[in-house]
């Protein structure tokens, strides 16, 4: 019998405290696997939806959206600026304004409906001064204002190509697109516009006292989109007597990892001029919870792999201080602290490998429920809240569509956050196990190498 | 031929630095059976532990056949333990998950006996010492006081040393039992010329021994 025969069958002297043993380091071998893969999966999860989100920044001057609010436009030194930010790889930029039956020859192809109507409620033609609270002031308000019509939205870009709706190119139903850095009198047409207006390739019309020519008719599948007309920004910014203004600017980052940094310089260099907004910040807000599920899983890892590194150890530390008199005796009758070192290194071995195994075994089986149910509650969690938030005092409508929003949400994370056991979260788990064994077997050679048989026998 | 020579050995302790051994000196020949006794505490088994490497002593010198003991190293200390030593002691010290002809094979592997035939020598010697083929495959606990001190001897027997140190050897045992376990010792020392060195206070055995030295406090006489 060598001194690894005698190291494997010293392991297995009390089948009751070495299956304690083995079955705490296997729980805790398990739960390290259990924590990576979740960890794992959740991260590659955050990834997946940052990558998702593109690395574009939308700026726009604050307290304008759109043709919507009031304020000051971005100008052409700001827009310099957002240029020159280091990261910044490209910048498309957009001047938008709206067509009134004064500007253009063009019939808007939007029906102004109930909503158009009361956004133009506050509008009249005439400026008379009316004393405030009068009796004739709401009387004379109502006979100056004119009846409401429809505008048509003209939008001024660089890239013609921005104002695609599902982020492609734009659709070019005829003619050709525009260069959005020239400064001609041309524009593209939406189709329900063109449609509407009876309008081709090659025709013109009028707006802002000039001949514009159509040179193309793109199409988007949004109403609203497909009722406007589409102009280099120079030309707009020109024919409004708007120079070097812009009321959006869409600045495209070099890479993901970048969109934070580049975000704080703009909102540095811009100040309180501008809202800066960027696709991943949202993605990274909607993902928070998931990153406290990844923190979570690390600290148990870290956590698991303490607890087992402290089950070797205090085995270990048991076991060499029941056998002193053993390791004396062994040591009299001529064993070398190299001898006894290697038997009770491998014994200890024994123990956590059997653990081990065990443990990968148990957390392959556990870490997919484990994973799930992790991400389950937390969206227990945010559906709870969003039904609270929710809920109309009145009945039990808003309450209803929250539980059902919560529950197609969380069936919607659940399919997305699966658990995976990839090769490179097994080697980690592998690599932190070995670390333990390494750690429990070296306590014991140590505590060995210390004992001195004399000592140990003398006590008899 | 062992030599002993103005061997002393102090402990410290809480109380102070205690003498166990004072300036010690004598011989023992080849062959030799021979008998330490003495009270509780009189440092016999200080001495023994000395006499086999176990421990150093504070000042003095050990020699066997011209070689001196107290200068090994660790190293050639397990190694003088291993090949020229055999430990008997009260407890019979066993190793208790192992079976009685493996705790004679642990001691043919420390002493670097070729593998092949540790099996057959370990046989042989606890047939020797009368334990039979059924017994010699039992562990300790399933083997009487006699029986196991039996197996003891044939542990410290393997690797034919040249000292068999014997620390109380009858002390856990019935008389009977005891006189045959002296009884082999001292065929043992006659048929292999081994020198037995054995720390008593039975003086009915220190009585049949070749030489018999008995400590008094730290102190050594010769009868």
């Amino acid at each position: 019998m060598n001194v690894v025969t005698r190291g494997i069958k010293n392991a297995a002297r009390s089948p009751l405290k070495s299956g304690a043993i083995v079955l705490m380091f296997a729980i805790s071998i398990a739960l390290i696997l259990s924590m990576l893969v979740a960890r794992g999966s959740v991260l590659s999860k955050i990834d997946e939806v940052k990558a998702t989100a593109g690395t574009s920044v939308t700026i726009q001057p604050a307290g304008i959206m759109g043709t919507m609010g009031g304020g000051d436009p971005l100008t052409s030194e700001q827009v310099s600026k957002i240029t020159e930010t280091e990261h910044v790889s490209s910048v498309s930029a957009t001047l938008t304004d709206q067509l009134g039956t004064d500007d253009t020859d063009l019939e808007s192809s939007l029906e102004l409906g109930s909503f158009g109507q009361r956004q133009q409620r506050f509008e009249t033609s005439s400026n008379t001064p009316t004393a405030p609270g009068s009796d004739t002031e709401v009387a004379t308000e109502m006979a100056d204002r004119p009846a409401p019509t429809p505008r048509t939205t003209v939008t001024g870009t660089t890239d013609a190509n921005s104002v695609s709706t599902d982020g492609s190119d734009l659709s070019i139903t005829s003619g050709a697109i525009i260069d959005g850095s020239s400064s001609e009198l041309v524009a593209l047409i939406g189709s329900d516009l063109a449609e509407k207006n009876s309008l081709a390739v090659g025709d013109t019309f009028t707006a802002y006292g000039s001949t514009i020519t159509v040179k193309g008719i793109y199409e988007t599948g949004n109403a609203f989109q497909d009722s406007g007309v589409i102009m280099p920004l120079a030309t707009v910014q020109s024919l409004t007597e708007q120079e070097g203004a812009v009321n959006t600017v869409t600045a495209t980052i070099d890479s993901s990892d970048n969109v934070t940094a580049t975000v704080a310089a703009l909102k540095t260099s811009l100040g309180d001029d501008a809202d800066i907004t960027s696709d991943i910040e949202r993605a990274t807000s909607s993902v928070e919870s998931l990153q406290s599920i990844a923190d979570l899983a690390f600290a148990g890892v870290i956590g698991a792999s303490i607890a087992g590194a402290i089950i070797i150890l205090l085995s270990m530390i048991m076991v060499v201080r029941e056998r002193r008199r053993e390791i004396g005796v062994i040591k009299a009758i001529g064993g070398t602290n190299g001898t006894v070192t290697a038997q009770f290194t491998i014994e200890g071995l024994a123990l956590t490998i059997t653990g081990a195994v065990l443990g990968l075994i148990l957390g392959v089986i556990v870490s997919g429920p484990m994973t799930t149910s992790l991400v389950s509650s937390s969206d227990t969690t945010t559906a709870t809240t969003q039904t609270q938030g929710r809920r109309s005092p009145g009945g039990m409508g808003g309450f209803g569509g929250a539980v059902q929003g919560g529950v197609s949400q969380i069936n919607t994370n659940l399919t997305q956050v699966t658990a995976s056991l990839t090769p490179q979260v097994f080697l980690s788990a592998m690599g932190i196990t070995l670390l333990i064994a390494i750690l429990g077997s070296a306590i014991p050679a140590w505590l060995t190498a210390r004992i001195r048989p004399a000592e140990v026998l003398r006590s008899e | 031929m062992l030599t002993v020579q103005n061997v002393t050995k102090t402990f410290s302790t809480p109380g102070g630095q205690v003498n166990a051994l004072k300036d010690i000196s004598f011989t023992v020949k080849t062959g030799e059976f021979v008998s330490i006794i003495g009270k509780s505490g009189s440092g016999k088994s200080t001495l023994l532990s000395i006499l086999g490497a176990l421990d150093n002593p504070t000042s003095g010198t050990i020699t066997i056949d011209d070689a001196s003991v107290t200068e090994l190293s660790g190293a050639q200390q397990t190694k003088y333990r291993a090949s020229k030593i055999g430990f008997v002691f009260q407890q019979y010290n066993l190793i208790p998950n192992l079976t009685a002809l493996e705790n004679v094979m642990l001691a043919l592997e420390f002493g670097g006996y070729p593998a092949t035939s540790r099996k057959d020598r370990a046989i042989q010697l606890l047939d020797s010492v009368g334990i039979e083929a059924d017994q010699q495959l039992r562990r300790p606990t399933r083997l009487s006081g006699g029986q196991q001190q039996r197996v003891s001897i044939a542990r410290a027997l393997a690797n034919s040393p040249s000292f068999i140190l014997a620390d109380e050897p009858t002390g856990n045992l019935d008389s009977a039992t005891g006189k045959k376990i002296f009884d082999l010792l001292h065929d043992l020392s006659r048929s292999e010329k081994t020198t037995v060195i054995v720390v008593t206070h039975d003086l009915e055995i220190a009585g049949k021994t070749d030489k018999t030295f008995t400590l008094r406090d730290g102190k050594i006489t010769t009868k």
